[in-house]
């Protein structure tokens, strides 16, 4: 048994994970939630959001903004514009025109849309192929309480992280737009008839859940240093099990299967002799457990009234 | 008020409404009755923009609303009772009640048009809270009239209310869209349950097979052949 110490530390580095993981799903449950479609692409779209993130940092550097406090604010809002702007076209193109067709149509195409969005990173991006090293902005140093050391660095991001949770919070429960997101994830018709736009509702659907995976893909890169054209592959495969074991369509359920998931990995890692190269193995073996024994997941209600 | 021209639908290959003529006399309840499948609710979902018609033309206060979006033509000032009732299960009765107002979503009478809501179902203030799957019947039919109500149409669709309910519930309900049109709510029903129905009907309609047989005030309609035939044995 490893020391308390050890859990600890790898419980907060799985609620790092989590967090990130968590926007990613969120995104992944929104979708699914308006119009009963599991956007494949929408790793990718994560993916995406590093690398807008990353260029609007680089170009901000160039334009001599250096401070982290200007630049990191500026370079979400621009990355949260371009992944929201791809998020509402891959939308009208990969989902819209395939609604009356076999859901496998869109599982195709927005997986393909996924291939053409990494494709053309690898190509397009200077050097796609390599690992790109992403600025360290946030605060270096930290502090160690009880024997777990706490990264300021990580703090911050755990910070951000929980900030954007709470505004998707706020919008979805305080905002005429986020009512007429959840009364279409309930009834679209009953929603149009009391006078819902129904493509606007998810435009900004689209647009929102695919802002929220690039503040995931700027905390990753933040977190790890390094951001690759690659990443969107494990990205979109964990926030999708994360939205999963959540609970589909339930927004609190992709949050907590985020931080479920994440929390997994590291203590798996910690628990589990050469358990680090196993994380993933055991992660996913939940998931898989969680399939069987909870299909409609740990909040999850929709696939429960719709059997 | 509401007028339908010549309104035809399809649905692939078979024609669902054919050549339907009818018109909404302002201030009045205005019924819709017929067997199941006959096309009432088919009717609703024109007049809605949910189907669009192949031909005709369907005017409200005089203007074209074919062609229009759902969310556009309650826009107008439409509230409606759909088939089978259609709260949001997920929400609370408020909140459901608040999607009634979504098209002006914080009009500076919103409390009052709560309060309105609440007088007319008492049952629903007390349930305020609760969500609207866990309602019984009843409840969710008097939840998705306050609902309709909140928007402050001018013309009110009930589309079935009746289905499901209880004798009794039937009555109350029936006896607030009489309360509801008098003051000042133009009323469309759509109703299988024709006794009741033209108890508090001024004029209707009688469809079936998707074409209009018969048309009156509710008493001509009571005395009708078909209706007394199809309807009123019992």
């Amino acid at each position: 048994m490893p020391p308390l110490e050890l859990l600890l530390q790898q419980a907060l580095n799985g609620v790092m994970l989590g967090v990130m993981y968590a926007l990613i799903a969120v995104g992944f449950t929104l979708f699914f939630g308006v119009l009963d479609v599991i956007h494949f692409s929408h790793g990718d779209i994560f993916m995406l959001g590093a690398f807008a993130g990353l260029s609007a940092l680089l170009g901000l550097k160039a334009a001599g903004v250096a401070g982290a406090a200007l630049a990191l604010p500026l370079a979400f809002a621009a990355a949260m514009l371009v992944t929201g702007l791809v998020g509402v076209a891959a939308e009208r193109v990969c989902v819209k025109p395939l609604a009356r067709s076999s859901p496998l149509m869109t599982l195709l195409a927005t997986l393909s849309l996924g291939l053409v969005l990494r494709e053309s990173v690898l190509i397009f991006y200077p050097r796609g192929a390599d690992p790109k090293p992403f600025p360290q902005l946030l605060p270096q140093g930290g502090v160690e309480v009880g024997g777990v050391a706490i990264r300021y660095e990580n703090l911050a991001i755990l910070a951000i992280g929980f900030a954007a949770m709470i505004a998707v919070d706020r919008i979805i429960n305080r905002t005429r737009m986020g009512a007429a997101i959840r009364a279409v994830a309930q009834d679209p018709e009953a929603a149009q008839m009391m006078g819902v736009n129904l493509d606007r509702t998810v435009d900004a659907t689209f647009f929102l859940g695919s802002a929220l995976a690039a503040v995931a893909g700027i905390l990753s890169g933040l977190y790890y240093s390094e951001i690759h054209f690659i990443m969107g592959i494990t990205g979109g495969v964990i926030g999708f099990s994360a939205a999963a074991i959540g609970g589909l369509g339930n927004v609190y359920g992709a949050i907590v299967g985020g931080l479920l998931f994440g929390v997994l990995q590291t203590t798996a890692a910690a628990l589990i002799p050469r358990g680090s190269e196993f994380r993933d193995v055991v992660a996913f073996a939940v998931v898989m457990l969680f399939l069987v024994f909870k299909p409609s997941g740990i909040l999850g209600e929709k696939s429960v009234e719709r059997v | 008020m509401l007028e339908l021209a010549g309104v035809s639908t399809r649905y692939g290959a078979i024609t669902m409404l054919r050549d339907v003529s009818l018109e909404v006399a302002p201030g009045r309840i205005a019924c819709l009755l017929g067997p199941n499948g006959a096309g009432k609710t088919t009717l609703i979902r024109t007049i809605l923009g949910i189907v669009t018609p192949v031909a005709g033309e369907i005017r409200f206060e005089g203007q074209r609303l074919d062609r229009l979006r759902t969310h556009q033509i309650v826009e107008r000032g439409i509230g409606v009772v759909p088939e089978g009732r259609r709260v949001f299960p997920r929400m609370t009765v408020e909140e459901n009640l608040r999607m009634g107002a979504f098209v002006e979503w914080t009009p500076a009478d919103l409390g009052e048009r709560l309060d309105r809501v609440f007088a007319l179902f008492p049952r629903l203030a007390e349930r305020r809270g609760q969500r609207a799957a866990t309602m019984s019947g009843g409840e969710q039919a008097m939840l998705a009239v306050g609902r309709a109500l909140m928007g402050r149409p001018r013309l009110l669709l009930l589309d079935e209310p009746s289905l499901g309910l209880a004798p009794v519930l039937v009555e109350q309900l029936f006896a607030m869209v009489q309360t509801i049109n008098r003051s000042g709510t133009t009323v469309f029903l759509v109703e299988q349950n024709a006794r009741k129905t033209l108890e508090i009907a001024h004029h209707g309609f009688l469809i079936q097979k998707g074409e209009i047989v018969g048309r009156g005030s509710a008493a001509e309609l009571a005395a009708s052949e078909i209706v007394r035939h199809a309807y009123l044995r019992a």
